[in-house]
C-alpha cells in the first residue's frame, strides 16, 4: 500500500550534511528579541500578516513607546501579554520596532501612480492595511475605504484628512499623527485604490461587506419574526433600529450570530432568605459572583447559597444547530435594511 | 497491552500486577523492557505508555479518601510559556519542557536538577510537548526544527540533528517517540504549503534512518501538501506498527487545487517502525477543508467489540467523529459524531465521513460546527478499562468560514471566525458511541488532558483554571482546587515511596499533588 512518495531514506542520505547551517545571531539585540517573541506573527519583516496580524513598520506613526510597551506587557485581544520583556530587552526591542525600514517589499501592493501616492502605500501598509486591507478593500474590521460613501464624496480630501487625525473613537478607529505631506500621500493611495476598484470589479481578499449581500430580505424578516424567534427579545424599531448604520459586513454578521460581552443578571438567595441581585461577575461550579447596584463585587460558594441566572443571550446559542445557510444570509440581509 | 473486558475485572485485576510499584535499587534507565512494561515508579514515555490510554493502575488515592489530596509541591519554570509538555519520570527525575527550555526535576522534592536553555531566534513558539528517553540519553525537538540528545544526568548535549528546514516554514514542537532502536519524531507547518512527514532518527549516532511522507512533494498537479505529525503516536509491539495522526491538507480552507480524498492529510496511518512503510491509512476527514487535524492520540485498546475480541484503535477526532478501528488492518468498526457535526452528508462504507460540498469555506459564509480548534484537540483523552468509557476534552462550537478566488491557494487560503464554543468532558462508551455521562467545564473550552486511575478517578482541569478530580462512573466532582491559569497539559501519575502522585501543570508552573503522608496505610493492593 505504500504509495510513490513514501521514500525510504537511509543513513546514508543523512540531511544533517545538507546546506543547513546554523544561522548567526542577529547583531541587533532588538532584533534579535523580536525575531524570537514577535516575528511569528508579525513576520520576519515586521510585514504582518493580514488580516489575522498587523504589521509592525511605522508603529511611532501610530503609538507612543509607552502604549507599545503596554502592548508587549498586557497584550490585546489574541495577542499575548510579554511581562518578561523588560529593562534592557524592552528598550532594546522598542528601538528596534520604531526604527528601520519601509514596508514597500513587504506590502504586496505598490503604488504606481505618483511620487505622492507612493509615500501614502508605505504608510497605508503600515498603519492602515491591518484593518481597511491591503488593498484598502475592507479587512477584518475596517471598512472597504474604496466604496466609502465620505470618501467618494469628499472632493478636497480634508474630510479623509479629518478622520485620520481625529480618529472615530466610536468605531475603534484610532487618530494618527501624520504630518500634511503624509496625510496627502495617504489619500492619494486611497484615491489610487479607489480607481482601481472601479475599473476592476469584483477580487478582493478576506470578507467584504459586498460578498454578504446573498440573501433575501424578505425571507429574512419573516425567520425574524417566524422560525428565528428573535422577534421574542428584539425589535426592528427598537434594539435594533439603524444596525446597519452602526455596524456592517463581517462585523454585523458576528454580533448577530452571538454578541459578545452581553451581561447576564443573576439573582442570589442567601440563607437567610435575603436576595441580592445584580449583573453576573464569575460563575464556576464552585463559585458564583456578581456586581451589584453599586457595582460592588460579591461572591459565594455555589452550595452555599441559591441562585438564578437570566442569560437571555443563550437564546442565540439555541439558534446554531437550527439554522441554514440561506437563514443566515436572509437575516444578515433583513438586517442590513434597518438602517 | 492491556485487555478490556467487562465481564472479567479479575482478569483485569490480574493485568494491573505488570505496572505495580518495585522499588528499584539504583538507576533503572529506560530501556526497551521499561517502555513495554513501565514500573509504577516511572512515567518513560509521552503517553506513559504505549496504549495512548493515559490511565493508571494506581488504588491508593481512591473515590473515598481523594478529599484529602494536598499539595506536594510547585515547580515554577520563571517562564511565560505556558507547560504544554507531558513530563516523563524516570529514575525519581521528572524531565519537562516549554519552547527552548527542558527542565529536570526532582519528583520528590520538586528541587531543580538542571535546565537547559537552548535559543531558538526562528520557528513557531507555539508549544512544546515533552521529551523521550531511552537509555540515559534524552531526546527532544527545537522550535527551529533540530533533534537533540542531551545527556540525562546533566542535560549537556551529545549530538544535534536537523528534522526539517525552518526557513520553508516547517516547526517542531512534538515529544519524539523511542520504538527499539528508532527516535521517531515528526514536523509542524501549515501556514505554507508543505510535505509533511515522519522521520526516524538512530539513537546513539542521530542518523537519518527512514522518512514516510505524508504528501506529495509540494508543486505536483492536483495534489495536496501538508498532513503535518505534530503529535506523538502509539505502538503495538505485537504487531509491530506504530500509529500517527496526520494533520489538515494545505492550502488549508481552499480545497479546489487539491480534489479527491488527499491522502494521507487528517488521516490516522500505521507504519512498521523499522522501515517507516505505510501498512495501512485511514481517512478521518477525507478532502478537509476546515483544519481538522487528526493528530488527536491513537489510543490502542484490546477487548470486545459487540462481543467479538478485537486489537482496538480509538480516536476522538478533532472533526467531531468518534472512531474505533480494527488496528490490525484500518478497518472501521465505529464511526459516530460526539458533539455538533453539521459538516458531513454521512458515513462511507468504510467508515469515513462524506465531507458536504455545501459546507466547503464560500465567499458569503458557512455556518459550521465544530470550530477550528475542533470539538477536541491535541490534549490527550483516557481509556478506563473497567467501566469502558473513553473519556475526552470536548469542545462543542460554532464558526463561521469564508473563502473566494481572491483568497488564494496558498497557506491559510480563506477566512474563519469561531462564534461560540464551550468545555465539556464526555465519557463515550466505545461500543456504540453513546455518551454515558458529561460534565460542563465552562464558556470558551478547557484545555486540560484527562487521566484515569484504576480507583476510579478521573483527572483533568475546568475553562477556569481549577484542576478537577471526578467520579469515572458519574462525572461527579470529587475534589478541586484553582489554579490560577488555564491548564493546557495533560496529568501524569507515578508511586515513589509508597505514595501515589498526580503531576499537573497551570500557566508556568508544575504541581505535585499526593495524600499527606501520615494518611498514607501500607495498604497491599
Amino acid at each position: 500500500m505504500a504509495l510513490p512518495w513514501a521514500v525510504n531514506v537511509r543513513a546514508a542520505n543523512s540531511p544533517a550534511g545538507q546546506s543547513h547551517t546554523d544561522s548567526p545571531l542577529p547583531k541587533d539585540p532588538g532584533a534579535e528579541s523580536y525575531a524570537k517573541r514577535c516575528a511569528i506573527c508579525h513576520g520576519d519583516l515586521r510585514e504582518g500578516n493580514l488580516p489575522g496580524f498587523p504589521p509592525l513598520l511605522g508603529i511611532s506613526h501610530r503609538m507612543s513607546n509607552d502604549k507599545i510597551a503596554d502592548l508587549i506587557h498586557v497584550g490585546k485581544g489574541r495577542m499575548p501579554g510579554f511581562p518578561a520583556v523588560k529593562d534592557t530587552e524592552l528598550s532594546e526591542l522598542l528601538h528596534f520596532l520604531t526604527t528601520g525600514e519601509s514596508a514597500t517589499t513587504a506590502a504586496g501592493i505598490s503604488a504606481s501612480g505618483s511620487t505622492l501616492s507612493q509615500a501614502g502605500a508605505q504608510l497605508f501598509q503600515q498603519n492602515c492595511a491591518f484593518c481597511h486591507g491591503r488593498d484598502a478593500m475592507g479587512g477584518e474590521t475596517g471598512p472597504d475605504l474604496t466604496q466609502s460613501r465620505l470618501v467618494r464624496k469628499d472632493r478636497t480630501g480634508d474630510e479623509i484628512a479629518k478622520v485620520i487625525h481625529e480618529g472615530r473613537p466610536d468605531n475603534k478607529m484610532p487618530a494618527f499623527n501624520f504630518s500634511e505631506q503624509e496625510t496627502r500621500g495617504v489619500i492619494a493611495f486611497i484615491r489610487e485604490r479607489q480607481a482601481e476598484a472601479v475599473a476592476h470589479p469584483g477580487g478582493r481578499r478576506g470578507v467584504s461587506v459586498e460578498d454578504l449581500q446573498t440573501g433575501n430580505a424578505a425571507a429574512g424578516r419573516r425567520y425574524f419574526e417566524g422560525a428565528g424567534g428573535c422577534s421574542n427579545c428584539h425589535s426592528p424599531t427598537g434594539d435594533l433600529a439603524g444596525i446597519a448604520s452602526r455596524h456592517e459586513g463581517l462585523e454585523l454578521e458576528q454580533r448577530m450570530l452571538y454578541p459578545e460581552n452581553v451581561k447576564s443578571a443573576v439573582k442570589v438567595t442567601l440563607p437567610s432568605g435575603q436576595t441580592i441581585a445584580g449583573t453576573l461577575a464569575y460563575r464556576d461550579e464552585f463559585t458564583v459572583a456578581l456586581r451589584d447596584a453599586n457595582g460592588v463585587y460579591r461572591s459565594w460558594p455555589v452550595k452555599r447559597v441559591r441562585y438564578k441566572v437570566d442569560a437571555p443571550v443563550e437564546a442565540h446559542v439555541d439558534l446554531f444547530p437550527k439554522y441554514t445557510d440561506d437563514d443566515i444570509h436572509n437575516l444578515m440581509a433583513y438586517l442590513q435594511t434597518l438602517r | 497491552m492491556k485487555l478490556v473486558n467487562d465481564r472479567s475485572l479479575s482478569l483485569l485485576a490480574g493485568l494491573f500486577l505488570c505496572i505495580c510499584p518495585a522499588l528499584t535499587a539504583g538507576a533503572q534507565g529506560v530501556d526497551d523492557a521499561l517502555l513495554l512494561h513501565p514500573k509504577a515508579d516511572s512515567w518513560p514515555s509521552y503517553h506513559g505508555d504505549y496504549t495512548g490510554q493515559r490511565h493508571v493502575g494506581f488504588t491508593q488515592i481512591t473515590p473515598q479518601n481523594v478529599s484529602d489530596l494536598s499539595l506536594s509541591w510547585v515547580f515554577q519554570t520563571n517562564q511565560q510559556a505556558q507547560i504544554k509538555s507531558s513530563p516523563l519520570l524516570v529514575d525519581g527525575i521528572l524531565y519537562f519542557t516549554v519552547p527552548e527550555h527542558i527542565w529536570a526535576v526532582d519528583a520528590r522534592s520538586g528541587h531543580m536538577i538542571w535546565h537547559y536553555h537552548r535559543p531558538s531566534p526562528k520557528g513557531d513558539h507555539i508549544g512544546h510537548r515533552g521529551v523521550a528517553i531511552y537509555k540515559g540519553w534524552v531526546y527532544t525537538t527545537t522550535p527551529d526544527c533540530h533533534l537533540i540528545s542531551l545527556d540525562a544526568k546533566d542535560g549537556k548535549v551529545r549530538w544535534d540533528k536537523l528534522i526539517a528546514d525552518v526557513d520553508k516554514g516547517y516547526w517542531t514542537t512534538m515529544a519524539p517517540l523511542i520504538v527499539k532502536d528508532h527516535v521517531i519524531t515528526g514536523v509542524s507547518g501549515d501556514l505554507d504549503n508543505l510535505t509533511g512527514y515522519i522521520r526516524s532518527f538512530d539513537p546513539e549516532s542521530g542518523s537519518v534512518q527512514w522518512q514516510w511522507n505524508a504528501t506529495p512533494k509540494a508543486g505536483t498537479p492536483n495534489a495536496t501538501t501538508g498532513g503535518m505529525t505534530w503529535i506523538t503516536g502509539t505502538y503495538d509491539p505485537e504487531l509491530n506498527l506504530l500509529y500517527w495522526g496526520t494533520g489538515n491538507p494545505t492550502p488549508v480552507l481552499n480545497g479546489h487545487t487539491r480534489p479527491g480524498d488527499n491522502l494521507y492529510t487528517c488521516a490516522i496511518v500505521a507504519l512498521n517502525p523499522d522501515t517507516g512503510k505505510l501498512a495501512w491509512g485511514f481517512s478521518a476527514s477525507p478532502h478537509d477543508t476546515h483544519d481538522w487535524d487528526a493528530v488527536e492520540i491513537p489510543v490502542l485498546v484490546d477487548g470486545t467489540f459487540h462481543g467479538k475480541q478485537h486489537k482496538m484503535l480509538m480516536q476522538a477526532s478533532r472533526n467531531g467523529y468518534f472512531f474505533v478501528l480494527d488496528r490490525t488492518n484500518g478497518k472501521s468498526l465505529l464511526t459516530v459524531p460526539f458533539g455538533p457535526v453539521n459538516w458531513a452528508t454521512g458515513i462511507d462504507k468504510d467508515g469515513r465521513p462524506i465531507p458536504d460540498p455545501n459546507k466547503e469555506p464560500a465567499p458569503d459564509g458557512r455556518i459550521i460546527a465544530p470550530d477550528e480548534g475542533g470539538l477536541t484537540n491535541y490534549r490527550s483523552p483516557s481509556f478506563d478499562p473497567k467501566t469502558g468509557l473513553f473519556i475526552v476534552d470536548a469542545h462543542p462550537s460554532w464558526s463561521i468560514y469564508f473563502a473566494k478566488p481572491a483568497d488564494g491557494a496558498y497557506g491559510w487560503a480563506g477566512a474563519d471566525y469561531g462564534v461560540w464554543g464551550k468545555g465539556i468532558i464526555e465519557a463515550i462508551d466505545y461500543q456504540t458511541g453513546k455518551i454515558r455521562w458529561s460534565h460542563e467545564l465552562g464558556d470558551g473550552g478547557s484545555g486540560a488532558g484527562v487521566m484515569t486511575t484504576a480507583s476510579g478517578l478521573t483527572v483533568t482541569g475546568d475553562a477556569h483554571g481549577n484542576m478537577l478530580i471526578l467520579d469515572t462512573s458519574n462525572g461527579k466532582t470529587l475534589w478541586h482546587a484553582g489554579t490560577g491559569a488555564g491548564i493546557q497539559s495533560s496529568p501524569i501519575s507515578y508511586e515513589l515511596d509508597g505514595r501515589q502522585y498526580i503531576v499537573n501543570s497551570s500557566g508556568g508552573l508544575l504541581f505535585a499533588w499526593a495524600l499527606p503522608e501520615g494518611r498514607i496505610h501500607a495498604k497491599g493492593r
